[in-house]
C-alpha cells in the first residue's frame, strides 16, 4: 500500500518543479491550467452502460427487410419507408434501420464513430435477468461462484500503480457485480456527496473534516491511513472543481435522466484528470413485456434517453474524444414474436453500441440470418452469433491495451470480430 | 433447538481435557462448579497467559461475539464471568423481551413461505391477474396516466388482500437491524450473519427473494450452533437456495434416452419422439450451478480436491430436488393438482419426498450410476442427495475450509495455521459440531494473542450497529440506518454472488466508503438519522462535561473503552478548542435545526415503520448544556475515527 502512495504526485507536480526552476512564467501558468487540479496522467477511459432488463435489439436496430420479422410483429414492426402518420426507421445500410427515437446516433454512425454489433449475447441460454446479468458481469457465463467482476479484473490488468481512488468508478448507489473484486473501485451516486457533510453546518463539517484528516494521518493502521489520505486528497480535488455548476463543452445537452446525469458526471471526472480509466453507468426499464410501443411509448423513450445521453457525452468530450470509448451491454434480447400484451418476452441475442474513435464505426457488425423459424434459437429467439466476451475483450484490448484474456475472461478462448481499429 | 441441548457436555469435555481426569474424579462435583468461577476459569488462564487484563479480555469477547459493547457491558460480563458468559452465548436461551416488543409490529416476518406467496405476489403476477380479472385495461399499461394506473393497481391489490413485496423486504431488513442491536443472544445473531453470508442468497434475485425471510429464520438461525451437516442439508432443501442456485429446475438430462433413440431413428414413431426430445433438450436438463457451488463455496473449497466430473455427477445426484408447489397461480398450480390427486402413502411409495417446502420428484431424478469423489451413487432416489451432502459435510477439506473461514471471522484476517489446525481437529472429531469448534477456538492462545485484538475491520453493518450499541441508541425506525449502511458500501441481503461479502478489511475500506463512515458518525451523533434517538447526556449520567477536552476524554472512554486514546485526544484538542470554530459551529447549528426527514430518500412508506409516524421532537433545540453541538461533534468524530472502525 505504501508504494502505491509514492506515485500519487509524481505525475502532476513534477511539471511545477521544473517550471519553477527555468521555464518562462507563461509555460508554468499554462501547465498549471492544464494540470490543476488533477494530479494524474490522463489515460484512456472505457465507459460501460448496462441496460438492465434486456433491450429488444430487433426494435433498436431492425432488419427491416426481413418478412419473417414483419409477420411475427404485426403491431410492433416499423418500416424504413417514409410515412406521414408514423416516424419511420433510419435506414443505415439498406438492411438495418435505427429506431427513429435514436436519431442522435445518425451522425456519429455516418462519421464512422458508432459501431453496432447485432446478434451479440451469451453462450449460456438462461432467460433469467438475474442469471444472465450475473454471467455477463462476472464474465464467466457458466460459473456463478466467480468472485470478481470483469471490469474489476480489467482495472487490475491496466497495470497502473496509481493512488487515485477514481481509477474504477460506478455511478450507482452500490457497487455493481461488474466491479466486485480486489482491485480498487468505488460507487458514487453523486459527486457532490464525496465530501464530509453536516447538513446546514458548513463550519462544523469543515472542522470535522480537518479532525478526520488529522486522525487518519496519524493512525498506525496502514490501510486506514493510506485510504484516508487518498480520500481527503480526492475530496479536495473535487472541491476545487465546481461540480455543482458544471457546464458541458460544445453546448452538449445531457437529458435530465439518471443515465444523462451519470454520463455527465463521468465527463466531469475525465476532464478533472482524476485518473479515471473504467467507468460504469446503468440504464433501466428495458423489460418491455407490456405495450413497448413503436415510434412512441416506453421503448422509444428509453432509446431516446440512451442515444441522447451518449451523444451528449461524446460532444462534451470534444478534444478528448480520442481518449474515450463508450460501450453498451444488455443481458439478452427479446422474442422475435410479439406477445399477447403488446410487448416482447425474454429472448437470446440483442445488439450493442460502441462509440469512439477507435471503433470501426458506420457498420453493423455480426451475423444475422433471416428470422425464419428454423434459424431461431429454440425456435423463437434471435440466435447468438457473437459471444459478448469477444466484443468486450476486443474493446478492452484495442482501447485500454488489455490483452490478457485468460484473466479477463477465464474459460474463453474465442477471437475478435474486428469491430475496433488498430 | 435440539442442537442447544448438546452443548453443555461439549464444554465439559473441553474442560476435562485441561484438568486431568483422575484428579477430577477425586475432587468431585464441588470443584467442577468452581471451574465456572473466575479464579480457575479456562478462558482466564488463556488470556492471562497472553498478558491481557480481565477488562481487555472482556472487551475482546464482546468485540468478537457480539455486535459491539454497550456502555457497561464489560462490567456486566466480568460479573457473570468470562466462561459462563461464553457458554450462555452458546446456549442462546435469553428470552429477549425487549427485542420481541420491538419486533411485535412486524407481522410479515413470521409468515410461512406459502403465506408469503399468497400475500405478497410479485408485481408482474399482480399485473397479469389484474388484467385477467378485467381490473386494468392492458392497453393502459405504461401508456396511460401513470398515477391513475398505479391507483387502480393498488385498489386491485387491496381488494385481493395483496401487499407490495417491498413491505416484506423492508420488514425483513428492519428485523435484522433490530436483532443485531438488541438481542441478548448476540452470538446467535453474529453467527446467523456469518452462516447466511456463507450460504449466501440474494434479494436481488427476484425468484428467490420472497423465500429469504423464512430462510434466515427457519434454515439458518436454528442451526447456527449445531452440526454443520444439518445446516448444509437444510440449506440444500430450502426454496431460497433451490431458486438462487437453480437446482429447483435441474432435471435428469434426456441425452442418454436420445442416444438410444438415435439407433432406431428410422421408425417414424421413434423419430417423432426424438424430435420432441430434441426440443426439450434446451428447456429441461441438468443444471450444475448448485452442485458446483456447494463444493466450491459451501463445503470443500475451491482447492478441495474435486474435478469437473465430480460437479456434473453431483448435479445428477441432486436432480429431482425441487420445491413443493405453492400458491394458486404460476407454474405451481398444475403440479399441485397432480400431487393433490395422490395421497401421502402413494407418494411415498412412488419415491416422492415431501418435507415442508421441499419436494423430491422421482421422475426428474437421474437414475443412472454416478460417482462423486470416488463414491458410487446408484438408484437411491432422494437418499442419494442426502448421502452426498453428508459425505461433503464430513470431508477433511470441508473441515479445513469451514474452520479457516470461522477463524477469519472471529480471530483476524490472516489467522495462524496452528489455530485453524486445532479447530479442524475438533470439527472432524466432533462430527462438525460448530459449538465445539468455537469452544476450541476461544480456548486457543492464538485467539488471545495481541495481533488478534482490534484487528478486524468492521463491515459497514457492524460499524452502524456497534455505534448504535455504544451510544445506547433507541431505534424506532431502522430503515434509515440501512440506507446509511448501503452508502458505506454494504447492501445487506443484496450481495449478488454466491460467495457472500468478502470478510477482509481491504474490501470494506475503499475511498468513497471511508468518507461515508465519517459522515455516518457525524450524522448519528448529530441526531440527523431519523428513527434513531440518542441521549448523549444520559450516557454520562447527565453530567455535563466542563470543556470540549473533558468531553473528548469522557466520551472517548465510553465509546472506545480499553483503548489508548491519548494520541487521538492530543490531535483533536486543538481543532475542537479553536474558539472561532466553536462559535461558528454553534451559530450555524442554531440557524439550522435538524429535521426528521433527513436522509430518508425512500418515499415508499411501509407499514413496518408506520408505528413511528410521529416526528422526533427536535432534541437539540432545547439546550441541555451550552456546548451541545460541540458534544455531538466530538462524539461524531470519535465514531468516524480510525479506532472505531476496528474491533
Amino acid at each position: 500500500m505504501t508504494s502505491r502512495r509514492g506515485f500519487l504526485k509524481a505525475g502532476g507536480l513534477a511539471v511545477f518543479g521544473i517550471g519553477l526552476g527555468g521555464l518562462p512564467t507563461f509555460v508554468t501558468q499554462a501547465a498549471a491550467q492544464i494540470k490543476q487540479p488533477g494530479l494524474f496522467k490522463r489515460r484512456k477511459t472505457l465507459v460501460c452502460i448496462f441496460q438492465r432488463g434486456a433491450m429488444d435489439g430487433l426494435m433498436a436496430v431492425t432488419p427491416f427487410t426481413d418478412e419473417y420479422l414483419k409477420a411475427a410483429r404485426p403491431t410492433l414492426f416499423m418500416s424504413a419507408a417514409k410515412s406521414d402518420t408514423k416516424k419511420s426507421l433510419i435506414d443505415l445500410d439498406g438492411k438495418f434501420g435505427l429506431h427513429p427515437s435514436m436519431s442522435a446516433f445518425q451522425s456519429v454512425f455516418k462519421d464512422g464513430r458508432l459501431g453496432i454489433v447485432h446478434g451479440i449475447g451469451s453462450p449460456n441460454n438462461t432467460r433469467s435477468h438475474f442469471d444472465a446479468q450475473d454471467y455477463m458481469e462476472s464474465g464467466t457465463p457458466f460459473k456463478k461462484g466467480t468472485a470478481s467482476g470483469w471490469l474489476n479484473r480489467a482495472v487490475g490488468l491496466l497495470g497502473h500503480d496509481t493512488a487515485t481512488p477514481f481509477q474504477g468508478v460506478s455511478l450507482t448507489s452500490s457497487l455493481p457485480r461488474s466491479f466486485y473484486g480486489d482491485n480498487p473501485s468505488v460507487a458514487i451516486s453523486n459527486l457532490q456527496d464525496f465530501n464530509i457533510q453536516m447538513r446546514g453546518n458548513p463550519s462544523g463539517a469543515n472542522m470535522a473534516a480537518k479532525s478526520f484528516e488529522d486522525l487518519y494521518d496519524q493512525t498506525t493502521q496502514g490501510l486506514l491511513k493510506d485510504t484516508g489520505k487518498d480520500s481527503f486528497e480526492a475530496m479536495n480535488m473535487l472541491k476545487k472543481m465546481d461540480t455543482k455548476n458544471y457546464k458541458p463543452a460544445n453546448n452538449a445537452q445531457y437529458p435530465n435522466t439518471a443515465l444523462g446525469n451519470s454520463l455527465k458526471q463521468i465527463a466531469q471526472l475525465i476532464k478533472m484528470d482524476v485518473g479515471l480509466e473504467v467507468a460504469f453507468a446503468e440504464s433501466g426499464g428495458w423489460d418491455t413485456h407490456f405495450n413497448q410501443g413503436t415510434d412512441t411509448g416506453i421503448f422509444a423513450r428509453n432509446v431516446n434517453d440512451l442515444s441522447e445521453s451518449m451523444v451528449a457525452f461524446w460532444n462534451d468530450m470534444g478534444t478528448l474524444q480520442d481518449d474515450v470509448t463508450v460501450m453498451t451491454m444488455t443481458e439478452f434480447g427479446r422474442t422475435v414474436k410479439q406477445n399477447g400484451t403488446g410487448g416482447t418476452d425474454h429472448g437470446r441475442a440483442s445488439c450493442n453500441f460502441i462509440l469512439g474513435n477507435d471503433v470501426f464505426g458506420g457498420k453493423v457488425h455480426g451475423k444475422m440470418n433471416e428470422l425464419a423459424i428454423e434459424n431461431l434459437e429454440d425456435g423463437r429467439d434471435l440466435a447468438v452469433t457473437t459471444d459478448f466476451r469477444s466484443v468486450f475483450s476486443e474493446v478492452a484490448d484495442k482501447h485500454l491495451g488489455i490483452n490478457k484474456d485468460n484473466i479477463l475472461f477465464p474459460d474463453w478462448d474465442g477471437g475478435h470480430i474486428g469491430m475496433m481499429r488498430g | 433447538m435440539i442442537s442447544h441441548i448438546a452443548i453443555k457436555p461439549i464444554i465439559m469435555k473441553t474442560l476435562l481435557r485441561f484438568f486431568y481426569l483422575p484428579f477430577l474424579l477425586l475432587t468431585g462435583v464441588l470443584l467442577l462448579s468452581s471451574f465456572f468461577g473466575n479464579k480457575t476459569s479456562n478462558l482466564a488462564n488463556a488470556y492471562k497467559k497472553a498478558g491481557l487484563t480481565d477488562r481487555q479480555a472482556a472487551l475482546h469477547l464482546l468485540n468478537r461475539f457480539t455486535f459491539g459493547p454497550k456502555p457497561n457491558d464489560i462490567e456486566e460480563l466480568l460479573k457473570i464471568g468470562t466462561d459462563k458468559w461464553f457458554s450462555q452465548q452458546l446456549l442462546a436461551k435469553f428470552s429477549d423481551a425487549d427485542l420481541n416488543s420491538r419486533l411485535a409490529n412486524y407481522d410479515a416476518i413470521n409468515l410461512s413461505n406459502e403465506e408469503v406467496n399468497k400475500i405478497f405476489p410479485k408485481n408482474p403476477q399482480v399485473l397479469r391477474m389484474a388484467i385477467k380479472d378485467g381490473f386494468i385495461d392492458k392497453d393502459s399499461v405504461q401508456t396511460g396516466d401513470k398515477k391513475e394506473y398505479r391507483n387502480k393497481l393498488n385498489a386491485y391489490m387491496d381488494s385481493k388482500g395483496f401487499r407490495p413485496t417491498q413491505e416484506l423486504t423492508r420488514q425483513f431488513i428492519n428485523q435484522k437491524i433490530l436483532r443485531a442491536a438488541y438481542s441478548e443472544n448476540q452470538l446467535q445473531e453474529v453467527l446467523t450473519d456469518f452462516w447466511f453470508n456463507h450460504f449466501n442468497v440474494s434479494l436481488s434475485k427476484n425468484d428467490c427473494a420472497m423465500y429469504i425471510p423464512a430462510y434466515e429464520r427457519d434454515v439458518i438461525r436454528p442451526n447456527v450452533f449445531g452440526k454443520f451437516s444439518n445446516l448444509l442439508i437444510a440449506t440444500a432443501k430450502s426454496p431460497a437456495m433451490l431458486f438462487y442456485l437453480d437446482n429447483f429446475s435441474s432435471v435428469a438430462s434426456n441425452e442418454n434416452e436420445m442416444a438410444a433413440m438415435q439407433k432406431d431413428a428410422q421408425n417414424p414413431k421413434v423419430k417423432a419422439a426424438l424430435a420432441k426430445a430434441q426440443q426439450n433438450k434446451n428447456k429441461r436438463g441438468l443444471n450444475e450451478n448448485y452442485a458446483r457451488e456447494v463444493m466450491e463455496l459451501h463445503t470443500l473449497g475451491v482447492d478441495g480436491g474435486y474435478t469437473q466430473s465430480d460437479v456434473t455427477q453431483a448435479a445428477r445426484v441432486l436432480t429431482g430436488w425441487t420445491i413443493y408447489p405453492m400458491g394458486t397461480y404460476g407454474g405451481g398450480a398444475a403440479m399441485l393438482k397432480q400431487l393433490d390427486k395422490l395421497d401421502a402413502s402413494t407418494l411415498e411409495k412412488r419415491g416422492y419426498v415431501h418435507d415442508g417446502d421441499f419436494l423430491f420428484v422421482p421422475n426428474r431424478h437421474d437414475k443412472g450410476d454416478k460417482v462423486v469423489l470416488g463414491k458410487k451413487f446408484a438408484d437411491g432416489g432422494y437418499q442419494e442427495g442426502v448421502d452426498l451432502l453428508n459425505m461433503l459435510a464430513h470431508h477433511p477439506s470441508t473441515a479445513k475450509f469451514i474452520c479457516t473461514k470461522l477463524a477469519v471471522r472471529f480471530v483476524n484476517d490472516n489467522p495462524a495455521q496452528s489455530i485453524i489446525d486445532k479447530m479442524t481437529k475438533t470439527f472432524l472429531a466432533k462430527d462438525g459440531d460448530i459449538s465445539a469448534v468455537l469452544t476450541t477456538m476461544v480456548n486457543a492462545p492464538e485467539f488471545w494473542a495481541k495481533n488478534s485484538l482490534d484487528e478486524k475491520t468492521k463491515s459497514p453493518f457492524e460499524l452502524a450497529i456497534s455505534a448504535v450499541r455504544a451510544l445506547d441508541a433507541n431505534i424506532t425506525q431502522p430503515y434509515p440506518l440501512y440506507t446509511w449502511i448501503n452508502k458505506m458500501g454494504q447492501k445487506v441481503y443484496y450481495y449478488q454472488a454466491p460467495t457472500g461479502f468478502p470478510d477482509k478489511g481491504q474490501y470494506w475500506i475503499n475511498t468513497g466508503a471511508l468518507l461515508n463512515r465519517m459522515n455516518f458518525g457525524l450524522a448519528l451523533a448529530g441526531q440527523k438519522i431519523s428513527g434513531v434517538k440518542i441521549n448523549l447526556a444520559k450516557l454520562n449520567n447527565n453530567h455535563e462535561p466542563e470543556s470540549t477536552d473533558a468531553a473528548l476524554r469522557t466520551y472517548g472512554k465510553i465509546i472506545l473503552p480499553e483503548r489508548d486514546l491519548a494520541h487521538t485526544i492530543d490531535r483533536l484538542t486543538p481543532f475542537l478548542n479553536d474558539p472561532n470554530l466553536v462559535q461558528k459551529v454553534n451559530q450555524a447549528a442554531s440557524k439550522n435545526k435538524p429535521t426528521s426527514a433527513m436522509e430518508q430518500t425512500d418515499d415508499e412508506m411501509m407499514s413496518g415503520d408506520s408505528m413511528v409516524k410521529t416526528k422526533p421532537s427536535a432534541p437539540l433545540n432545547k439546550p441541555t448544556f451550552a456546548n451541545n453541538e460541540m458534544l455531538a461533534q466530538v462524539v461524531g468524530v470519535i465514531i468516524g475515527a480510525p479506532e472505531f472502525q476496528k474491533r
